[in-house]
């Protein structure tokens, strides 16, 4: 009898085990990041456009692993010959979760809304949009201010994400949790605790591979890097420390994936401060500062230099600044009028957490580097990042360290906000160069690839002729999950797509 | 004076104190440098829409404007809204509250546990090898950095022992739906044993540093006093008379030595009311600790501003409650 009941027991302790296993239809995924808000109209920061990506859809998606281009909610599009007017064509089987089509009213609706509301994202839209159009009730059209051929990365963007009018208001943000339109929809959401995705079931498009996808959130990165130590979590991602990383890699239970980041980071020097107004001076700089140390030292290899702002991997890219070489730098400061006996004394300023707990040893780095050359003096100095702006803006510090995260994937946003006139106010260069201006429209107004690619190229020489920005690197995207995590794919776009995540 | 005048008094001085705290906090946030939306579209918007967006935010109104229109809202319950998040921060500060409540409820049993039980004890075998050892315990957790013991508790019970989860109120694969926001209460009342466990295993790091770090201040006191009062002639009458040793002890001296005791109890547990910073940002416990970390960060001043008051309404309704316990405890103290 007794045996028979230990029998039992084993039994059913198996089942329930291989129920447990066979079942595990769910991964859980760790971040330090944060949701500020699931409103397309306010959503400006990387996590929050991240869920978004996966429970809505837009008028277009990038496909998986490339930075091309395909049709999502729009099947195809026509652009007018001024490249002034875009004319969608909806496809006619998508809906939000409720049931509510969505179609070209709808978009419209979302549109205006943005611009109306005009939250953190909206300039994207209204700085180009003119008006919109509902031409059919699954044709949609957008008049834009001046031709711009990144439009439709733009739209990529989750800003341009329709809503569902039902519910979202019209004269308000909405801050709860959003109704899905794309792959998953969410289940359940405790602010900064976790937030459940489940399939949706009213997707158009393919199924998700993994049925409920758990984000749970950490506060910094040893707690994350604890919660996957013990199993906690499947996959962590964003943000480990580097050094973390780099004994992960060695750990067996786990697998590190690398990816390309369109994040790249820089100098800026304000032309109008002395003693960065001289060329020379910039010049000289620019070929002291020590990229390689700074990607080895301190990233331990997980970041690459970075030679141009452009990044690498993108059209019309080229390595156009000079390699480190320390008798040129001598040569251009002693130009400047500077030598051994009458160093350049220059103050050189960070942000200590806006960009990571890595900041203040790549500032420290770089002083070294500029300080090998014998002839300069460096002074360390840094502020938070709501004083660190605000410096930045009335163009109170020479030289400063700072990132930039690209709104839509062209070389125009990575030439334009740093180049033109206007932006170049808004990143604390005072850079003003007509010439450089008047070719970025051109470049704004044509669609061809490969006329672009060649203004472009002319950008960047200019821009390695004045020095106004120093790029220094560009980031990696990383992910760290379990071996039996299979369908990660670190995107160019860094669109972290839940949907192709599975379990083995 | 009588009772009723006592805290009528005591109620209406922490008014004018409350008031001068916000007028202080809201000119600290503006005077330093650095403005929330700056922290926000910094160097990614064009400064027509910075413009604008401070405008909207009245950030371009005189200080008085707008210290005068918070103030207001404030009576009318509007703490503002987040700038970080847009929602209503009232709204932000009812989310997290609970998870410091909790938090800091259970820390406190532990630290009461522990002070006035190791106190009372060394007290009683004063200079003896478990005084010695209670003083060197409470000295030694007096020192440590609450996220240094936290650190090594997450490597000993969670990495290495694998006992208890490192960080947050709850594991991931736990089905839940939070009703009060305090998860063991919730948890029973759905009847939900599984969150339960889970839940009380969450707690017990954070809460077991958090409480061992405030014993030590606990048992000192407590250890002191009693001293003292176990040399009074009324413990030796006492003892004269033939009342149990562990009566003397628990109901005669304990009594009168916890007096003094109180007021600092009821202090620190308004302090850690307004959150255990480090701890919680140790744990990744989603408490107002944490949140005004996160806050600080941004320059959410409607945040930052609206914990802070939240925060100072705990410390005097504590601290006068303390003060009334006290005034019915010892009459002398409304005098």
């Amino acid at each position: 009898m007794r045996n028979r009941f230990i029998l039992l027991f084993i039994a059913m302790l198996v089942l329930v085990t291989s129920l447990m296993y066979a079942t595990r239809d769910y991964i859980i995924i760790g971040t330090t990041d944060k949701i500020r808000s699931l409103d397309p109209a306010r959503c400006y920061d990387y996590f929050s456009s991240n869920i978004l990506q996966n429970v809505l859809s837009g008028f277009v998606d990038y496909e998986i692993g490339t930075t091309n281009l395909k049709p999502w909610l729009a099947e195809k599009w026509e652009i007018s010959n001024d490249g002034k007017v875009y004319t969608f064509y909806l496809r006619k089987d998508a809906t939000f979760e409720d049931g509510t089509p969505i179609t070209a009213q709808v978009m419209k609706y979302s549109f205006d809304r943005v611009i109306k509301l005009n939250g953190d994202p909206a300039f994207l839209l209204s700085d180009i949009v003119d008006k919109t159009e509902v031409v059919d009730k699954y044709v949609f059209r957008v008049y834009l201010k001046y031709p711009f051929s990144a439009f439709l990365s733009v739209l990529g963007y989750t800003v341009a994400y329709p809503v569902n009018p039902k519910v979202y208001p019209e004269d308000s943000f909405y801050e709860l949790a959003p109704s899905a339109s794309g792959p998953y929809r969410i289940k359940e959401w405790i602010r900064d605790v976790r937030i459940v995705l489940e399939a949706n079931p009213k997707y158009f498009g393919e199924k998700p591979k993994t049925k409920t996808i758990i984000i749970n959130f950490y506060e910094n990165a040893s707690t994350l890097r604890l919660a996957l130590e013990t199993g906690e979590i499947d996959v962590a991602y964003r943000d480990l420390d580097p050094r973390d990383i780099l004994e992960i890699e060695k750990d067996p239970r786990f697998v590190v994936y690398k990816g390309e980041s369109p994040q790249i980071r820089y100098i800026v020097f304000n032309v109008k401060q002395k003693p960065f107004d001289d060329p020379n001076v910039r010049t000289g700089l620019a070929y002291a500062v020590d990229r390689n140390m700074i990607a080895n030292e301190v990233f331990v290899g997980l970041v690459k230099p970075l030679y141009s702002m452009v990044p690498m991997g993108m059209w019309s890219h080229e390595d156009v600044f000079p390699k480190r070489d320390l008798e040129k730098a001598k040569e251009y400061l002693s130009q400047a009028g500077y030598d051994e006996n009458n160093p350049l004394k220059i103050d050189f300023w960070y942000t200590p957490t806006h960009y990571g707990s890595t900041e203040a040893d790549v500032a420290q780095i770089i002083k070294e580097s500029l300080e090998e050359t014998g002839v300069i003096k460096v002074t360390i100095k840094y502020a938070e990042w709501a004083t660190y702006v605000d410096y930045f803006l009335n163009g109170t510090m020479g030289m400063f360290l700072l990132g930039w995260y690209p709104d839509y994937l062209d070389p125009d946003d990575y030439v334009w906000p740093f180049l033109s006139i206007s932006g170049a106010k808004s990143l604390g260069s005072f850079y003003e160069n007509q010439e450089v201006e008047n070719l970025m429209v051109e470049a704004r107004k044509s669609s061809d690839v490969e006329e672009r690619t060649k203004i472009y190229k002319k950008v960047q020489e200019i821009l390695v002729k004045d020095k106004p920005y120093v790029p220094l690197w560009q980031g990696v995207a990383i992910c760290i999950a379990k071996p039996e995590i299979k369908g990660i794919v670190l995107e160019p776009t860094q669109i972290f797509r839940y949907y192709t995540l599975y379990s083995k | 004076m009588s009772l009723k005048n006592y805290i009528l008094t005591r109620i209406f001085l922490a008014i004018p104190m409350i008031i001068i705290l916000l007028a202080f906090i809201f000119l600290i946030l503006r005077i330093i440098p650095g403005d929330p939306v700056l922290a926000m579209l910094g160097g990614k918007a064009p400064k027509e829409v910075i413009e604008q967006k401070r405008h909207e935010l009245g950030l371009d109104k005189p200080l008085v404007v707008q210290f005068l229109n918070y103030f207001f809202g404030l009576f009318k319950g509007d703490f503002g809204k987040s700038t970080l998040t847009g929602r209503p921060v009232l709204d932000e500060l009812k989310e997290r509250f609970p998870a410091t409540v909790e938090l800091t409820l259970f820390a406190f049993i532990i630290a009461i546990l522990i002070g006035i039980f190791g106190g009372t004890e060394a007290a009683k075998q004063k200079d003896k090898a478990p005084d010695v050892l209670a003083r060197f315990f409470a000295i030694f957790m007096y020192a440590i950095p609450i996220f240094w013991l936290g650190l090594m508790f997450q490597l000993l019970f969670g990495v290495t022992l694998r006992w208890l989860p490192v960080a947050g109120r709850l594991s991931p694969a736990i089905q839940f739906k939070p009703i009060t926001g305090l998860y063991i209460i919730d948890s029973l009342i759905t009847g939900n044993w599984k969150a339960f466990v889970d839940v009380i295993k969450h707690l017990l790091m954070p809460g077991t540093a958090l409480g061992l770090v405030i014993s030590s201040i606990f048992l000192r006191m407590v250890r002191n006093n009693m001293v003292l009062v176990l040399s009074k002639d009324f413990i030796k009458a006492a003892i004269a008379r033939g009342i149990e040793n562990k009566n003397v002890l628990y109901k005669h001296a304990l009594k009168n030595a916890l007096v003094p005791i109180m007021t600092v109890m009821g202090l620190q547990l308004a302090l850690l009311l307004a959150g255990a910073v480090l701890t919680e940002t140790t744990f990744s416990w989603p408490g107002l600790g944490s949140y005004l970390v996160l806050k600080i960060r941004y320059r959410d001043f409607p945040a930052i501003q609206g914990a802070v008051v939240f925060f100072a309404i705990i410390v005097v309704i504590i601290s006068i409650f303390v003060d009334i316990i006290n005034a019915i405890v010892d009459p002398r103290v409304r005098y």
